[in-house]
């Protein structure tokens, strides 16, 4: 059964111009890049994908990818595969969500040499 | 969901409050228990799969004591027909007493993952590793192709085949488990009253929907609910596939312990029947995603798969190792959970229910709604 995610969004855009889609993930960094996460529907307990968008001037370096449930003290049972697209694009495949409730969606990008954390918070139902 | 569908049911709630217990999102988390049954697929990793002689063959090979070295036992010894395809015992008893309940072997057909610890990641790999297992059927492969060889299954096999003379032994283990796993993958349990319910509250057909107990109505809103059961047990399978800790113990005696999912990942990383191994008929590797990216954590220790729930009435005992004896005994065991027996490291989901004598009947009255008998 394909279940609809509920995406919570933590701010709004602005800044450098960047034509993409999806809900922006949240950054304590002081004027990160906006990040932007898309992705159709979230099956339970299946494997699923998602874009990963940067909206950096410079150069994208490497995005590591993970989730965790908070309130349930655990994380991803799989590594997601991340594939570079170019332009700051990465598609990331094999995601899986094993269990309802709220997920918290991590990426970890390098830009400019500096890692930067974003966070998107996802309710799956 | 789409718009119209959420106002269909948010109507439908509303208008049979008194009858129909469940509130709308309720009816919504109804619905995500199926349909049922699921469409079938056949499996790409097994070129006999959905193969009418070969699911003969597997059928009769499952049920003859040839797949044993000695001819002492066959698969339905402890995966019994007339028993949901398992056997009562608390602990299956191969050639010794093993340490966990034999499962069920209704729905195995595209799972992710099978046995307690998860050791296969498919289901012709499950069925082969109880043949060469020593405390099991103890044959190897030499054993099994000169049985088979000698055996009025030969003609059948070759047909299916060719020349077994020419096959590496190996390959005649493999070919007998992908028989096997067409059999097994053909065994489905049917609808029952819970998906009667579940398919009238998606058809809107009040009538039939009232018809459910209101007793199994209760039980479905606090699996779904305050009971959080269906954080593990959910989809159509009610199973997740995954790997929990059960606060069930997994000391085996004073020296030793039943490693679970730890004990599984180790297996099925050196195994060579996994949907990355050469073994695999899919030239595509579907479904090989699993096993390269799976993780490993300690707090895999002691974790076992989310046992179905489908046909669950017919299937006691209960757990890993089969301590706990009907549905009762597993409610009250959630009920009043011992938290410190619980991974330090691992995940935080489960907590005392406490629940009334009321609740637990009713979560009993919902479960067996998941089986034929009351249907």
């Amino acid at each position: 059964m394909i279940r609809c995610a509920v995406w919570c969004m933590i701010w709004s855009s602005t800044a450098f111009a960047c034509d993409v889609t999806g809900q922006r993930m949240n950054s304590e960094v002081q004027n990160a890049p906006e990040v932007y996460l898309s992705v159709d529907e979230i099956p339970l307990a299946q494997p699923f994908s998602v874009l990963v968008s940067i909206c950096s001037e410079t150069a994208v370096g490497q995005m590591g990818v993970d989730a965790i449930m908070p309130a349930h003290r655990h994380g991803l049972n799989y590594t997601p595969k991340v594939t570079a697209l170019g332009g700051g694009a990465f598609r990331v495949d094999d995601m899986l969500f094993h269990m309802p409730g709220l997920w918290e969606l991590q990426v970890n990008v390098d830009i400019n040499g500096q890692s930067i954390f974003y966070s998107s918070e996802i309710t799956l139902k | 969901m789409k718009l119209w569908f959420t106002a269909a049911l948010i109507a439908l709630a509303g208008a049979v409050r008194a009858e129909v217990l469940l509130s709308a999102d309720e009816i919504e988390q109804t619905l995500s228990f199926g349909p049922w049954p699921p469409s079938f697929h056949s499996d790409p990793s097994n070129r006999v799969s959905n193969n009418a002689r070969a699911i003969a063959l597997g059928e009769a090979l499952f049920n003859d004591p040839v797949l044993s070295v000695d001819g002492a036992f066959s698969c339905a010894s402890c995966h019994d027909p007339e028993q949901a395809f398992t056997t009562p015992e608390a602990r299956a008893l191969g050639r010794v007493l093993l340490d966990r309940n034999t499962p069920s072997l209704q729905n195995l057909a595209g799972l992710r993952w099978y046995g307690w610890g998860g050791k296969s990641d498919n289901l012709w790999a499950a069925s082969l590793h109880p043949i060469i297992e020593e405390q099991e059927m103890a044959h190897n492969a030499d054993s099994l192709k000169t049985a088979i060889s000698e055996s009025t299954y030969i003609d059948e096999f070759e047909v299916l085949f060719g020349d077994i003379q020419v096959q590496d032994s190996e390959l005649v283990l493999v070919n007998i488990a992908k028989t096997l796993s067409a059999y097994l993958e053909t065994l489905a349990t049917d609808q029952t009253q819970f998906d009667a319910f579940r398919d009238a509250l998606e058809n809107q057909d009040l009538a039939a929907a009232v018809s459910y107990p209101e007793a199994a109505q209760r039980g479905l809103q606090l699996f779904i609910g305050r009971g959080n059961c269906v954080l593990c047990h959910n989809g159509p399978r009610f199973s997740n596939n995954e790997f929990h800790d059960a606060g069930v113990p997994y000391f085996l005696n004073e020296t030793e312990v039943d490693e679970g999912r730890f004990g599984g990942l180790n297996f099925l990383l050196s195994s060579p029947y996994t949907l990355d191994g050469n073994w695999n008929d899919d030239p595509n590797r579907q479904g090989a995603w699993a096993v390269r990216n799976v993780r490993r954590n300690h707090s895999d220790f002691g974790t076992f798969r989310t046992p179905s729930l489908r046909g669950v009435s017919e299937t006691a005992p209960y757990m890993h190792n089969g301590s706990l004896s009907d549905l009762n005994a597993v409610i009250r065991h959630y009920s009043k959970i011992d938290t410190e027996r619980l991974h330090a490291d691992g995940e935080a989901i489960l907590s005392e229910l406490n629940l009334s004598e009321q609740e637990i009947a009713d979560l009993v009255a919902f479960l067996v709604t998941l089986s034929k008998e009351l249907y």
